[in-house]
């Protein structure tokens, strides 16, 4: 479960990631969701390649529908990513919205 | 030679007069008399569970299992996502081969349905690594991720998968222990409500309660008094990163595929020697990935080989697939799925599957996938 202390390890990893573009290289979208990220859902969720080569997840948002294929240059961006816990703390991570070229 | 000499199966389903106690009770008691075996003639218990700790508070349940069939022997849990079942067999297989004249009750048990779907959906999720978990991804979700990787690459679409749940239907009709066992139609899958795109609920198993038990034995005075018995010729289990995005490709379980290369080795068989399967089909997808990773057929062409129905129950071909009705349609009771699949070939090999009997069938193969590939277990079996 999500707790201060574990949101406070994970947060300083996020900003190596912000503002990094890259590509799509599979999504989906979530219909039936877990607890703490039921009242998102539907919500799209990415793989996204960055430019160093490396993978990593996140929501799209901010997107049209047809942002959502394999291959779309997105942009990772700090987001609150998922509904807070009953210690109030708020959740930031990484989501993604999409990259358009005059962006 | 390890002997399979027994199964059974509590119905798979939402068993709400029935806790897990009860189906382990059953399944336990179900199997032992059923072989006419004392349960002072077992030596060691394989557990298989997943979610009991999370959902109901419920660990220690080697000591809960102790207490309920009254037996002081070593009774060992094993956790290993939805492949827990196959985990509890792979390992049972190595006690066997490690101690001689021994015999041993492998269970797996699950309770599933006293949840919310979004506290199941939550606790499954447990099996996902830390970031997928984060991001909001579900089991469903990785599997649709595979699903739309797949359709780009080779062209199919959310037709082709529905063949997988249409057949898996009507081989659930055929069994009476299924979770459903309605029929239905291309048309039932792609018009029910997505889960996570491209999957449909109609492309996934449910959720499930359910226990199966199998007796494993190499003492060969018990085996011989055994009115039937299969040979287990090998049961591979293989561990592959927890994460989907940290594997090679996203359009295949390379865990499956060398646990399946080990289990042929060891049999000394190949690919056309297996003429009934129980693959793991969490999800439509997952068919199709299997059959592929496991050597039957080639990659990317299974989204076009599903739509031919050559793995059909009647079909004239020399390989069904999923005769109990699979995860789909049998149910996903997640620890004790990956028994029940060994339990289906153990009826297909000794002629007791009834109306769903395969004919002339000498070789059979269980596999069994734990979160979106983290964990395989390939086993194969002989008459």
């Amino acid at each position: 479960m999500i707790s201060p202390v574990k949101i406070w390890r994970r947060q300083k990893e996020i900003r190596k990631f912000l503002g990094k573009t890259g590509t799509i290289v599979s999504w989906t979208k979530i219909f039936i969701a877990g607890k703490g990220f039921k009242k998102y859902a539907p919500y799209p969720v990415v793989m996204v390649k960055i430019d160093n080569n490396q993978k990593i997840y996140g929501q799209l948002v901010d997107y049209e529908n047809n942002d959502l294929k394999i291959g779309s240059k997105v942009i990772a961006v700090l987001r609150k990513v998922r509904e807070a816990s009953a210690d109030g703390i708020i959740a930031y991570g990484i989501k993604f919205k999409p990259a358009y070229e005059n962006n | 030679m390890i002997s399979l000499l027994d199964y059974y199966t509590t119905k798979f389903g939402e068993l709400w007069e029935k806790s897990l106690s009860d189906l382990i009770q059953e399944a336990v008691n179900g199997v032992l008399k059923s072989n006419k075996l004392n349960k002072k003639q077992i030596d060691a218990i394989f557990f298989a569970n997943m979610l009991a700790g999370v959902l109901e508070n419920n660990l220690h349940i080697s000591a809960k299992l102790a207490e309920l069939i009254g037996l002081n022997i070593p009774i060992y849990r094993v956790e290993a996502a939805c492949a827990s079942g196959g985990a509890a067999f792979s390992l049972a297989n190595n006690y066997l081969n490690a101690n001689s004249n021994k015999t041993v009750i492998v269970i797996g048990a699950e309770k599933m349905t006293d949840y919310s779907p979004e506290e199941t959906t939550q606790a499954l999720a447990g099996a996902a690594s830390g970031e997928e978990q984060e991001a909001g991804l579900t089991f469903s979700g990785l599997y649709g991720m595979m699903a739309n990787f797949y359709f780009e690459k080779y062209g199919c679409s959310e037709e082709n998968l529905a063949y997988v749940s249409v057949k898996n239907h009507f081989h659930g009709s055929l069994n009476e222990k299924a979770q459903f066992r309605n029929k239905i139609t291309i048309d039932d899958v792609l018009q029910s409500p997505y889960v996570a795109h491209p999957l449909k609920v109609m492309d996934s198993a449910p959720i499930s309660d359910g226990a199966s038990a199998v007796i494993l034995s190499n003492n060969q005075s018990i085996i011989k008094k055994s009115k039937c018995s299969i040979k287990v010729l090998s049961s591979q289990m293989i561990n592959d990163t927890i994460s989907l995005k940290s594997r090679k490709r996203p359009d295949e379980i390379l865990a499956t595929k060398i646990a399946a290369d080990k289990a042929f080795q060891e049999s000394k068989l190949e690919r056309i020697d297996i003429n009934v399967a129980e693959v793991h089909d969490c999800f439509s997808i997952a068919e199709i990935l299997a059959l592929e990773d496991l050597g039957f057929w080639e990659k990317g062409q299974g989204g076009k080989k599903i739509t031919e129905n050559s793995t059909r129950w009647g079909s004239n071909s020399r390989l069904i697939i999923n005769t109990s009705g699979g995860l789909k349609a049998a149910g996903h009771p997640v620890g004790a799925t990956g028994i029940k699949q060994i339990g289906e070939i153990f009826l297909q090999l000794t002629g007791h599957a009834t109306n769903r009997q395969v004919k002339k069938v000498r070789y059979g193969l269980a596999h069994n996938v734990g979160g979106s590939g983290g964990t395989a277990v390939v086993t194969i079996l002989a008459s």
